[in-house]
């Protein structure tokens, strides 16, 4: 009885009814919109953004910000084809994929979480900084598919019943993801910190090195989507992931991962990435040029933030009202 | 004790004085007025912006929709001036749709009270979708010669481009108003505590709007300068830039958790990471450099705060020990 109130009042809930409302809705006006086609085209796209969601709904809960996630992916990708194409194996390029995502994780998370440095500016400078290091190193080269290592080229390109792999992989790290924020210790610190930060370092918690290893966790699965982005389009550039953090962001937020901190989940910001993907194929579907699927996207997140400022108010004042009544 | 405090922003002009003499010793091309010419006519929208965004950091608020903005401005010139509307209306209807777009962040955040880099992340999509929905693939690149000339021509008898004066006014008026008005005041009050200037009578939403309001205006101007240089109104002009501002206002010593800042600051930072721009292409760095070096400066400007901070701790506590075993001294004898 609980668990089903619970489901009811879940912020994830509406996201997903408004997914199937666009997905419902493309149907009934584009006669076989809903394909095995769409449907592989919708796990593909997702893939990506829920891997590098589960990353930021870390950072997000605990009041911070991770924009540096987009040069990261990019440069992980790049190095994983590079190493293969270098002789190197698949081993040793996600050995330096994710080294380098740990890496990048552990600047951020030192400099937010010990030196209390706002996340956004250092954020944005590892943004720059690994950009900047990414593009003198690949000197304009590209990843074709043939320095893919055929392991994440066949990972990309197959199925598990019907389901892409690379969907599978983002999906498994969700459920492993949420399970670690519900149930760990340390993943309920996460929201203590969000809620606040005050209180919970008076409570007992070691916030600096909670925040420091939260940015290195999203580091290493940013590196990890790093392989997933370079399976997804079978080739890297200079480019890849460029701008990709704020997809991310977005994501999040329209999920129910609120930018104060304190509140949202994994999977919430996993349907997010549904919805976002959703409607970016039923706008494409239903003939409406390409050129609305900023705008509709924008829209989509202010309306999901504000969204969420109402539904805060509102739990306030019933909590206060409700003492008050009984 | 000494009257002279060395300040983040008087710092940040002798760096640029430094950097202008590191381009002068790096390259003989540096200090020529075609340069000159150049790092001006390069720095104009971003400086243009960072005024506005200034004051916005100071206020304790963020936009980074104003790279968007600036080119909503001008794909609304080019989609005007498509339509055969005059050019000097379709420019008056960039820096207005400018307006309109700021004014409209400012009503997210101070009506509805949500915040602001949520906010302006949302409208950074939206109005960069709204460009692609007005021009949808197909830049406009056939502009009255007239006006294009301007945006890369000089000020005759002079090496500087036109481009300057606005530059220059603009950045006149944003010192006058934050340093010597009340207006100005009231703009670091509500950074410092929004909640005690609210209390002390200062109409804190409805100066937050306007600055909003302000911030959307300059990006439409710089749109409209934007537009000039490259000649073209494209849906895809100045992505990124909102990065490239901000890491010139935190540079140049506005302080990310508000209350502190000087547009002199903002400007010698807009100015020396031009310079430093320069000075890397001419001595054949890549573009990858710049975006290392400015990443790093960003850096340095948030640490540099708290180093200092640090190390003014460290002299008070120093000093308080002492007084303290003073004391002790004298309640012993």
């Amino acid at each position: 009885m609980r668990s089903l109130k619970n489901l009811v009042r879940a912020r994830e809930l509406p996201v997903f009814a408004a997914f199937l409302i666009v997905m419902g809705g493309t149907s009934l006006a584009v006669p076989h919109f809903f394909s095995g086609k769409v449907a592989i085209d919708l796990f593909l796209g997702v893939a990506v953004i829920a891997i590098l969601a589960v990353g930021q709904t870390f950072v997000i809960v605990m009041r911070h910000i991770d924009l540096s996630v987009g040069s990261t992916v990019g440069f992980s990708a790049f190095l994983i084809g590079d190493a293969y194409s270098k002789g190197m194996g698949l081993g040793t390029g996600m050995f330096l994929a994710i080294g380098l995502g740990l890496l990048v994780g552990a600047m951020n998370g030192f400099l937010v979480a010990y030196l209390k440095l706002p996340s956004l500016v250092v954020t944005l400078a590892s943004l720059y900084i690994v950009r900047g290091i990414f593009n003198e190193f690949a000197t304009g080269q590209t990843i074709i598919e043939s320095e893919v290592p055929p392991a994440i080229n066949w990972l990309g390109l197959n199925r598990f019943f019907g389901i892409p792999y690379l969907f599978l992989i983002g999906f498994a790290l969700v459920i492993i993801a949420g399970f670690v924020m519900k149930r760990s210790r340390a993943g309920r610190d996460l929201y203590a910190i969000g809620s606040n930060p005050q209180a919970a370092e008076l409570a007992g918690i070691p916030v600096a090195r909670r925040v420091f290893f939260a940015f290195v966790a999203t580091g290493g699965i940013t590196g990890l989507a790093g392989a997933v982005l370079l399976g997804r389009f079978n080739s890297a550039n200079p480019n890849s992931g460029l701008g990709l953090e704020l997809l991310v962001v977005a994501a999040c937020v329209v999920g129910g991962v609120t930018i104060a901190g304190g509140a949202g989940t994994v999977y919430g910001a996993f349907i997010g990435a549904i919805l976002l993907q959703g409607i970016t194929l039923s706008i494409g579907a239903l003939g409406i040029p390409q050129f609305w699927q900023q705008a509709v996207n924008g829209s989509l997140i202010i309306g999901a933030i504000a969204l969420d400022r109402y539904l805060s108010t509102r739990v306030k004042t019933t909590t206060i009202m409700g003492s008050k009544n009984e | 004790m000494s009257r002279f405090h060395i300040t983040w922003d008087k710092g940040v002009g002798l760096f640029l004085v430094f950097t202008i003499l590191l381009g002068t010793f790096s390259s003989e091309y540096f200090a020529t007025t075609s340069n000159l010419t150049f790092i001006i006519r390069d720095v104009a929208e971003i400086a243009i912006i960072a005024l506005a965004m200034a004051y916005l950091i100071i206020a304790g608020e963020i936009d980074l929709s104003v790279a968007s903005m600036l080119s909503l401005s001008s794909a609304t010139i080019g989609f005007l001036y498509r339509a055969e509307v005059p050019f000097e209306v379709a420019m008056v209807g960039g820096v207005l749709v400018g307006l309109l777009a700021g004014l409209f962040n400012g009503f997210l955040v101070t009506v509805l009270g949500l915040p602001s880099l949520a906010v302006t992340i949302a409208t950074l999509a939206l109005y960069r979708g709204m460009c692609w929905i007005l021009l949808g693939n197909k830049p406009v690149n056939q502009l009255p010669s007239e006006w294009v000339n301007l945006g890369y021509s000089q000020i005759p008898g002079t090496f500087l481009p036109w481009t300057i004066i606005p530059v220059v006014v603009l950045a006149g008026l944003a010192w006058f108003v934050l340093h010597g008005t009340r207006f100005g005041r009231w703009v670091f009050a509500i950074g410092v505590n929004s909640q005690a200037a609210e209390f002390s009578g200062i109409p804190v939403r409805r100066v937050k709007l306007a600055l909003f309001g302000f911030t959307g205006i300059m990006s439409g101007i710089a749109g409209v300068i934007y537009t000039l240089r490259f000649a073209s109104s494209s849906p895809d002009g100045a992505v990124g830039y909102e990065l490239g501002v901000i890491a010139a206002v935190l540079f140049g010593g506005v302080s990310i958790a508000g209350g502190i800042g000087t547009i002199w600051g903002v400007i010698s930072a807009v100015l020396s990471l031009g310079v430093i721009r320069s000075a890397l292409q001419l001595i054949d760095f890549s573009a990858n450099a710049l975006l290392v070096v400015s990443g790093s400066l960003l850096l340095i400007s948030v640490i540099a705060p708290q180093v200092t901070d640090y190390v003014r701790n460290l002299r008070s506590t120093v000093s308080t020990t002492k007084q303290i075993q003073k004391n002790e001294r004298v309640n012993h004898e």
